[in-house]
């Protein structure tokens, strides 16, 4: 494989975006991408992640000017997808979506017995950034993250998530830690669609979800969102406040990007992650994703890595909390 | 009056030449899709998606709604013509649907599965006309300790599917369930009976067990004696006679109330309708002793009630925003890619398109109905192929199948697994019905105990204390005392507790 200047690469991006089709790349061995792209995907077609990773897939094909093909390997939180994409060719033709918090738990818990780690991947770019936000029923009294966690402390509440050692199980832990506040989750195995129906019907008090899972429970005043924890307050929840607001420092999100199996030579990872930075920058783009309710968030292959290691940091420091409630 | 004009207002989107269209492209594709099993609408669905992103909304959303219940169909007419349940929700369909096939009887079978599937959907579509508010909240009160009820109810309707023997009845529905325990446990997060690999975290796949018990076993059966004698019915034989019609009525009422209203509940599959219906049947219908050899209403009561299953699910979208299946989940994407969010603010935000769609639901109905009825006579001339040919094509599909389910070839050896495991069930004479029940609800009443348990701290006082979970329990109480004590009289009064027509 030889090397190709980044700015050929920039030029033929470039010319791509500006319409010209046929760029003459086929046949010639040595650019990269000469044949198709296989893209894994852990999860059914049709759920959002693929849904996601399709529309991605779709613009990458015409910067990175290669045919790319989507897989889904379902099944046991991506790890099934996990492991055949690190078991790959590291040859930029086997990518993976990948999703946190399943590529960082099916790492850390044993349990699992997963063949791969953290270093198994190479990093290429992260898309988007899901926070979990907290809602509560529309009349409740709890209107702000202090009270939830007041409310917590004076009695019982219990919460719906989406399962054993989700993100939403791991963010009952992070504010059990912050504050002190214990909440009983109410695990549901099935996703997020039984979790939110079972908090809608009353059954729970409190239902954790992934923004972009709550955008119709507002729109329709079903429920309330107290709060979201991220930094920043979400694009689609201006009103809502964040827990730093409240001072109550939890942050827990969950995220997509894409990886390649570990040992993809370094040119052919900043291609395709600038490829990816290019297309987030894009507003028509950025437009359909939000249309789904997710946040466009781009970052290189470096931030991607550093933020998958500060991510397995945080989940590593909290399983002990979560295990304990099992 | 309001409702109505709205109505004729969308029924006027929909019946343009270019809605129409997409209305017949899509269920046409549905269908095809359908055949295959392993590859289901949701999935077909979902690929289409980025297709429509450049078609006008209406259109979009009205092509992808019929490849749903296309979809339904076409797993129909491989369970009724080939022993091969395309999805889960026409398992139960095998039994009498092939049975029907083998006495020449293929063409009423498919008729009849249309009819009762537009009368299910029609109904269900009015429904969510109509009432779709009072409803939906209806749907909402089913929590987890409503639900395990519920369930328990269909348990004890199995004491009606274990037929001649009980003992091999019930060995044959403990099979299911501990078929049903493989996977990652739902509350602790413990592999359990995974053999180690990832594969069956989320459970054995139950297409292939399927596929496999039905399919394969079937081929494996015929293989060592005489090929079954099945024939092409003659166009005449398509059409259901008077006697069809009139068996068939009672079971397709039944089965539309059972599917429009667990329907309503989200994140219930319709196969759990289709089961529900098909033992209901086998308590309460006049003929309820012929099902399983044949019998009209083991095919209207199970495709009915997915039908009806199918479009009731519609209702938890539009006035909830809750997608209630995996298809119907695909098809909330399709509106959030057009910039609609789905909810009641839909019928304020874009109440053109709303009335457009569920006038489409209709017209897709009817639509599936005029195309599958003269179609019959299509499908079923694939019983002309000669037996010896049409095995080594039905291998071939069904391993095809079981790998499309998540393009993994250990899928296949699962297949292959329970074929053999299906021939057997065969030889020794185990029915296949318990199994098949107890397989596809033992993942629900599990999670259904456990989160209400989670709910209650730990009190099991929950299930009594809750009027509707109360209601359903002594509902599943009064059938099993009902089932022991008429079982009892047919013994006195020297009757065969079963028999043949």
């Amino acid at each position: 494989m030889r090397r190709i200047p980044l700015a050929a690469g920039a030029v033929l991006t470039l010319a791509l975006a500006a319409g010209c089709a046929q760029t003459g790349s086929t046949g010639d061995d040595s650019e990269y991408p000469s044949k198709p792209i296989e893209l894994l995907v852990g999860y059914d077609a049709g759920g959002p992640t693929d849904v996601g990773a399709r529309l991605l897939a779709e613009e990458l094909e015409k910067k990175l000017d290669a045919t790319i093909t989507v897989v889904n390997r379902p099944g046991a939180s991506s790890q099934i997808a996990y492991t055949a994409l690190t078991s790959a060719e590291p040859d930029g033709y086997t990518m993976g979506a990948v999703t946190f918090p399943s590529a960082i738990i099916t790492v850390i818990d044993e349990s699992r017995g997963s063949d791969y780690d953290r270093d198994s991947f190479d990093p290429v770019a992260l898309n988007v950034v899901d926070p979990t936000a907290v809602a509560v029923a529309a009349d409740s009294d709890i209107d702000t993250p202090q009270d939830l966690v007041d409310a917590a402390k004076s009695g019982d509440l219990r919460a719906a998530t989406t399962g054993v050692a989700s993100n939403e199980h791991f963010a009952l832990a992070r504010l059990e830690e912050e504050t002190g506040a214990s909440i009983a989750p109410v695990h549901f195995a099935d996703g997020a669609t039984a979790a939110a129906t079972a908090f809608l019907g009353g059954n729970t008090e409190i239902l954790l979800a992934n923004v972009s899972d709550m955008e119709t429970l507002v729109t329709e005043k079903n429920a309330k969102i107290v709060g979201v924890m991220a930094a920043e307050r979400s694009p689609f929840l201006p009103d809502v406040p964040t827990f730093e607001e409240s001072g109550i420092d939890v942050e827990i999100a969950s995220s997509r990007g894409l990886a390649f199996p570990a040992g993809t030579p370094e040119e052919i990872t900043t291609t395709v992650s600038d490829a990816v930075g290019e297309i987030l920058q894009d507003d028509a783009f950025r437009k359909r994703m939000e249309d789904q309710g997710l946040a466009p968030v781009y970052m290189d292959s470096a931030d991607y890595a550093g933020y998958w290691d500060q991510t397995t940091r945080l989940f590593t420091d909290l399983l002990p909390l979560v295990n304990a409630e099992r | 009056m309001d409702t109505l004009s709205l109505l004729a207002g969308g029924f006027a989107d929909a019946l343009t030449p270019q809605n129409l269209l997409f209305a017949l492209v899509g269920c046409i594709l549905g269908t095809i899709l359908g055949l295959l099993p392993g590859i289901g609408s949701t999935a077909g669905m979902a690929i289409l998606i980025p297709l429509t992103l450049s078609m006008d909304p209406t259109g979009a959303i009205i092509m992808l709604a019929a490849i749903f219940y296309g979809g339904a169909y076409g797993g129909t007419i491989t369970s009724v013509l080939l022993n091969i349940p395309g999805e889960g929700e026409s398992a139960i369909t095998c039994l009498d649907g092939y049975q029907m096939t083998l006495k020449g009887r293929a063409g009423v079978a498919l008729t009849t599965a249309g009819i009762g599937s537009f009368v299910g959907g029609t109904v269900a579509t009015l429904g969510l006309v109509f009432a779709a508010q009072p409803l939906a909240s209806l749907g909402l009160k089913i929590g987890p300790p409503e639900f395990f009820s519920l369930v328990l109810v269909g348990l004890a309707l199995l004491v009606g599917l274990v037929g001649r023997s009980v003992m091999l009845g019930v060995i044959s529905a403990c099979i299911g369930l501990l078929i049903a325990m493989v996977g990652i446990d739902p509350v602790v997060g413990q592999p359990r009976f995974t053999f180690g690999s990832a594969h069956f975290f989320d459970g054995v796949s139950y297409v292939p067990v399927l596929v496999g018990l039905f399919g394969l076993g079937e081929l494996l059966a015929n293989a060592g004696g005489a090929a079954p004698q099945t024939r092409a019915p003659r166009l005449r034989e398509l059409i259901p006679a008077r006697t069809d019609l009139r068996r068939s009525a009672p079971a397709v009422g039944r089965g539309t109330v059972i599917g429009f209203f667990v329907g309503l509940v989200p994140g219930v599959t319709s196969a759990i309708s289709s089961l529900l219906a098909y033992s209901t049947e086998k308590k309460v219908g006049r003929h309820r002793d012929e099902l399983g050899t044949g019998a009209i209403e083991g095919v209207a009561a199970p495709e009915t009630a997915n039908n009806a299953h199918s479009n009731a699910a519609f209702i938890p979208l539009f006035t909830l925003g809750i997608p209630a299946s995996p298809a119907i989940a695909v098809l909330l994407g399709a509106f959030l890619q057009n910039g609609l969010t789905p909810g009641p603010q839909l019928f304020v935000d874009a109440p053109d398109l709303v009335w457009a769609v569920i006038a489409s639901l209709f017209v897709g109905n009817a639509l599936l109905l005029l195309l599958n009825v003269p179609l019959v006579s299509l499908w079923t001339k694939i019983l002309a192929i000669p037996y010896s040919v049409l095995t080594a094509l039905i291998f071939a599909f069904i391993v095809l199948g079981s790998y499309a389910v998540s393009n993994s070839v250990v899928d296949v050896f699962v297949m292959i697994a329970f074929g053999v495991i299906g021939f057997v069930f065969r030889r020794v004479g185990l029915p296949l019905a318990p199994l098949v029940l107890t397989l596809i609800l033992g993942p629900f009443i599990e999670s259904a105990l456990r989160e209400s348990l989670q709910i209650s701290q730990g009190d099991f006082s929950i299930f009594v204390t809750r009027p509707l979970s109360l209601v359903f329990l002594l509902v599943a109480v009064a059938v099993i005392v009902a089932s022991v004590f008429s079982a009892g009289l047919k013994r006195k009064a020297g009757l065969p507790v079963d028999s043949e027509a």
